[in-house]
Order: C-alpha cells, then structure tokens, then sequence
C-alpha cells in the first residue's frame, strides 16, 4: 500500500510538471478533434498523429499518445451520440440509447453522463492498473520463452472467441496477419522473406501502415457507401449536466461498467471490445423495464462508456508489464514506443519508473482533462459534425496522406497505405473482419521469436511447451502447459453451439 | 453501390453455390496463402532445435491456404450471404488521391499535393460542388502546412524543392 502511494506521487510529480501536464491536455484536445470525424477511430486517429510526438522526450511524446487515445476514444462516443456513426467497433453500443437520447433533446445529458462515468471508470483502473503493475511485472520476469509463446497463443484464442462472426474465418484472418509479419528480412538468418525483390519492404511492414490502411482508409471506402444514413442530431443539445433523477438511475450502471470493463480489458486478445457489449446486455437484464432500452435509456449509455473507457485503460496492463500487446490500438503503442526507444516489457518499471508511473499518472490526468474540456467545448464539436461528409472526407484522407508521410518521410509508404487500404476493404467485402489480422500481425514476430528461443533451450523438443507427465504428475513448464490448456478450452467453447448462440447474441443484441 | 436488386427478402439464395460469401472469402485467403508460400519458396525449413526462416512462412502460408479452402466449402454446404458489391467509385477515387498525394508530396509540395489530394479524393462523391471544393481545398491545405510545418515543425516539403519561401 505505501508502494502504491509512493509510487503514484513519484508519476504525479513527473506528469504535473507543467510541460507534461500541457502535453496531456494538447494531446486529449487533438485526439478529441480528429476523433469526433465520423469514421476515423482510435487506430486511425493514432496513427494520423504518431508523428506529431516525433520531436518530444519519451516521457512526454508517451503522455501525449494517452492523451490522444483516450480523447480518440472519447470523441468516438461523441460521433456516436451525435451522428449514430460509431467510429470504432466499442461504440457501437452507444449509438444504441446515446443517439436515441440525442434525439429526443438530451444529447447534453448522454455526452455529460458518458464523460462522467468514463471519468468515474478511468479514476478506478488507474489505481487497478497502479495496483496490479508492480505484482504482474514480478511474475512476468518469471516468464520463459515458451511461456510467453502460449501466452500469445491464448491471446489469439481470445481475439478468436471475441471476434464477431464465424470462427473458422477469425483464425483464418489471424493467420493471415501471421504471414504478414514474416514480410522483411529475417533476424536471424539475415534472409528476405515475402518481399518478391522489393527492397522497400525489406525492413518488414510497418504497423501504422497497416492500421492505417485496413482502419483508415478501409473504413472511408465503407462510409462512403452508406454516407446517405447520417442524421446529424437537429434537436436542441439541451442541458450538459444530467440532474439528480439521471444521476440516481446511472450511478449503479457506472459501477457495474467500471468493473465488468476493467476485468475483460485486462485479459489478453483484446478482451476490452467485449466491456461495452458485455454491460449493455447486463444493464438490460437487471432494468425493471427492459424495453426501455433503444429508446434512450441513460443507463445504456452510463454502462457501456464507463466499460469502454476502464477496458481501455487496463488493457495497458498486459503491454506495460508483459511487453505484449493485447489489440490493435496497444499495438500502435508499442510501434510508438519503439520509435522512442522503449522496448514495452517488465524492464520498463524497473529501469525507468519515472517513464512507467508517469505515464500511469498522466491516465488519470487525462480523464480529468477530457471532462474538463468537453463539457465546454461540445458546441463545437457539433458545429463540427455539421460540415457535409463531401468535404469532410477528402480532409480525412489528407490528414492521412500528411500523417503515414511523415512517420518515415516516405512517399512509398504512403502508396504501400492505399495498398492495404484495398486489401482492408476487399477483407470486408468478404465478410472478414480485419481487426484480429492486426492483432497476428503484431504478435506474430514476437511469437517467432519466442518459439525459436524455446526451441534453442530446449534442443529442438517441442515438449518444452506442454512438458507435462500425467501419471507422476510433474510438470516441467506449468505456466506455458496451463495457458496452452486454457486456450484449447476456449476454442472448444467457441464452437460449441450453444455458447456460439449465446455468443453470437452479445453482438447482434443491437 | 446498392446491394443487387435481385437479392431476396432475407438476403439468402439457393442454388449449387449456397453462400457466395463465404466461397468469395475462402478463395481470398486460398490466393494469399499461395501468394505467400511462393515468397517463401526457397526459404529453408531448418531443424528443430534451429529452425530456419521459412519453416513459420511456409506453414502458416498452408494452415492459411487450409482455413481459405474449408471456409470456400462452407459456401457450397450452408446457406449464407450474397457477396457484397464494390464501390469502385469510391475505391479509384479514394486511392487515386492517396497515390496522387504519394506522387507529388516530393516534387510539388503540400501546397501543391494537398489541393490536388482534396480535389481527387472529392470525386468520389457524386454531390461535389467545383468552386466549394476549390476553395475548400486550398483552405484546408492551408491550415494544414499552419498546423504540421508551423505549429509541430514536421520537416515537410511545402513548396517544389529550391522554390518558395521555406
């Protein structure tokens, strides 16, 4: 407990330092704005503003990406609210009750409560988050090659149970992102891989050009064909500040979100996409009137934001003490951090705790921060959803073309964008979904990596994974055997029909 | 843009091929896998305890190409989805503004390949309204070049290389 105090007063005293705190707030406003466009999510946006942090040190250039990817989120679920376009899969659920309230005159009240209890959900994963680095990281250093390879297997298993749709087709495109990560030259043997002679890709692909392409500019191909169905709300925004009434019927919600959220986004293979799904669905079960819901029922705003923002913030958990990226948008961060010079992992607490606590303060900052400029500034943001979607995406696609340009200077990235921006949109014509393919792609160099050191360690028996005797009841690699166990259970699970079933209505329960 | 007219109420269809989705999205993943296995065609397999480079891209290449072939049979066994049409507009378009960008950042500049950038990808929209845009662009480009080489000093080139100002 007096780690835990000391340690949070050592990251407020790095992220109060004026500098930082002005990085943290420039950072919230920036992503906040480039969120709020209509079809630009998190990835995107992210990735659109990577090379803005280029000039900083490392402990602020971090401060401000948190600050972008929480403003990025939040004004995701501004979008929602307002124009019923969610800007990321999360989202979805608040357009739900969010844009019906808008609807009705309370957009106010649904971007007050929204920011309230993800304020409320971002105060309480902080401290998880502060509470539970300096364990994990303890029992991450205990982590062996193999260890961390079954890790990564379960974390795909995850991203497969929680993909939408069929599951066959989840592996399918995990193993796709796979293969893509072999692209460049190999570490070890020095040899190019999948380049087809093409020396631009001999340094392996970069993951902003990928995210940006399949999230970027896919998802404008994809809003381009339905710009018809937007509705910028008309009716008055009405009062910001919910009253006692909407207090009285969101607090539970709030609490129920904050936990339900904070748990799934610690789990690997982005568990933080199930938080919204997971507590509209329980909010609708315990309501006295379920049919409520869909209607505008703040609870089904309450809820699901508050699980959004803490899955969000605790998903930084398996990056910072495990080095290993459980989605997309961590992903992107380790790709941030790496231009910094930081390698993600269990050293990082150790060797930089400035860097770690800091970071983990400037959290709760930025939750502040969001409160405090949004309330204010809602007015524009509408004004700014107001601008025709004729000219709003030709700016979007700048903003990218500016953003992938100057991350390495290079034009060819800027084509190798347009690239996988076709391949993005062709993995949704097919009825793939491309987030789990950046997942694999990701992970895919570190489980090479992993397996091959466990191999070396282990003279080439693949036995070192599962190196378990039934019958005497030793077991060589507990950890790895476990989690390799654990993850061959919930592939079972996800095909058995019944779960499929229930699985599938979490989803589609829209 | 619109799905296909003779798509039925419930959007499935009978016939020989029972999901086209799934069949169009199974030989996707069939032509990446091979794509990817004759990239790494001459890569060695290696041994165990060293494995070589290409034994993860040759296996994965095939578990891809097995995953593609079994989701191509689930369309002719289940009843699924019509395959989606394609907005090529919006794709040429689109893309066509990204490579134009790519093509001119260097030689032109942004105060050049921004409006171009704008103009191109605008024309994915059928609405566009030519002296709006035009003034749009340059606006937006505008703010642009005061925002990433002014405010955040990113080195990007504004103007052809020894013209202009900066």
């Amino acid at each position: 407990m007096y780690d835990l105090v000391s340690n949070l007063s050592l990251g407020l005293s790095v992220a109060l330092s004026i500098k930082n705190l002005g990085l943290c707030f420039l950072g919230c406003l920036i992503g906040t704005l480039i969120g709020v466009l209509p079809g630009v999510g998190p990835i995107a946006t992210i990735t659109m503003l990577l090379p803005i942090t280029f000039g900083l040190d490392p402990i602020g250039a971090l401060i401000m990406l948190a600050g972008i990817y929480y403003g990025a989120q939040y004004g995701g679920s501004t979008t929602a609210i307002l124009v019923n376009i969610p800007g990321e899969a999360t989202a979805v659920v608040t357009t739900l009750d969010g844009h019906q309230m808008a609807k009705q005159g309370r957009a106010g009240v649904a971007l007050g409560i929204a920011a309230i209890g993800s304020f409320i959900a971002g105060c309480v994963a902080t401290v998880i988050i502060a509470a539970l680095a300096a364990p994990l990281t303890k029992m991450a250093l205990l982590f062996g090659p193999a260890d961390y390879f079954s890790l990564m297997v379960l974390g795909l298993m995850f991203a497969v149970v929680l993909a939408r749709g069929s599951v066959v087709k989840a592996i399918g495109v995990i193993l796709v992102g796979i293969l893509l990560s072999t692209v460049g030259t190999d570490l070890e043997s020095g040899e190019e891989r999948l380049t087809f002679g093409w020396s631009e890709i001999s340094d392996g692909l970069d993951v902003a050009v990928v995210a940006m392409g399949m999230f970027g500019f896919a998802e404008i191909l994809r809003n381009l064909e339905t710009s018809q169905a937007r509705d910028v709300v008309h009716a008055a925004i009405g009062n910001l500040l919910p009253n006692r009434k909407d207090f009285g019927q969101a607090a539970a919600p709030i609490a129920r979100g904050t936990v339900l959220g904070s748990i799934l986004g610690l789990l690997p293979g982005n568990g933080a996409v199930l938080g919204p799904f997971a507590s509209y669905t329980l909010e609708k079960k315990l309501a006295k009137d379920g049919s409520r819901f869909g209607k505008g029922a703040i609870e089904g705003v309450a809820g699901p934001e508050s699980a959004n923002n803490a899955g969000a913030q605790t998903a930084f958990i398996p990056l910072l003490t495990l080095g290993i990226p459980p989605n997309a948008v961590m992903a992107l961060m380790v790709g941030a951090m790496t231009i910094h010079g930081i390698v993600p992992g269990p050293q990082i607490m150790t060797k930089q705790p400035q860097l770690f606590w800091g970071m983990i303060a400037s959290m709760w900052l930025g939750n502040l921060m969001l409160l405090i400029i949004n309330l204010p500034l809602i007015g524009l943001w509408v004004r700014l959803l107001k601008v025709p979607y004729r000219l709003m995406f030709p700016s979007i696609v700048l903003l990218c073309c500016i953003g992938i340009y100057s991350i390495n200077n290079s034009p060819t990235e800027v084509v190798m964008t347009a690239g996988f921006g076709v391949f993005g949109y062709a993995l949704l014509k097919f009825g793939l979904e491309p987030a789990p393919l950046l997942l694999g792609f990701v992970l895919g160099k570190l489980m090479e990596e992993k397996l091959r050191q466990a191999l070396v360690i282990s003279r080439g028996s693949f036995k070192t994974f599962v190196d378990c005797q039934l019958w005497s009841g030793t077991c060589a690699r507990p950890l790895s055997s476990g989690l390799l166990v654990l993850s061959l259970i919930l592939v079972v699970i996800a095909v058995l029909p019944s779960i499929r079933r229930s699985r599938d209505q979490v989803f589609v329960d829209d | 843009m619109a799905d296909a007219p003779e798509t039925s109420a419930t959007g499935k269809v009978r016939g020989l091929v029972r999901s086209p989705l799934d069949l169009g999205g199974g030989l996707f993943l069939l032509a990446i896998a091979i794509v990817g296995y004759i990239g790494a065609f001459n890569l060695p397999f290696g041994h165990m305890n060293s494995i070589g480079s290409g034994l993860l891209p040759k296996s994965v290449a095939v578990l891809v190409g097995v995953f593609g072939i079994g989701i191509a049979l689930q369309g002719f066994l289940f009843d699924g989805d019509k395959l989606e049409s394609w907005g090529i507009r919006g794709a040429v378009f689109v893309l066509g503004a990204v490579l134009v960008f790519a093509l001119t950042i260097r030689t032109l500049g942004l105060a050049f390949a921004g409006p171009l950038c704008v103009i191109v990808s605008a024309m994915a929209d059928r609405d566009t309204r030519p002296v709006e845009l035009a003034i749009f662009s340059v606006v937006m480009t505008a703010l642009c070049i005061g925002l990433f080489k002014f405010l955040l000093r990113l080195p990007i080139p504004i103007f052809p290389p020894g013209y202009g100002p900066f």
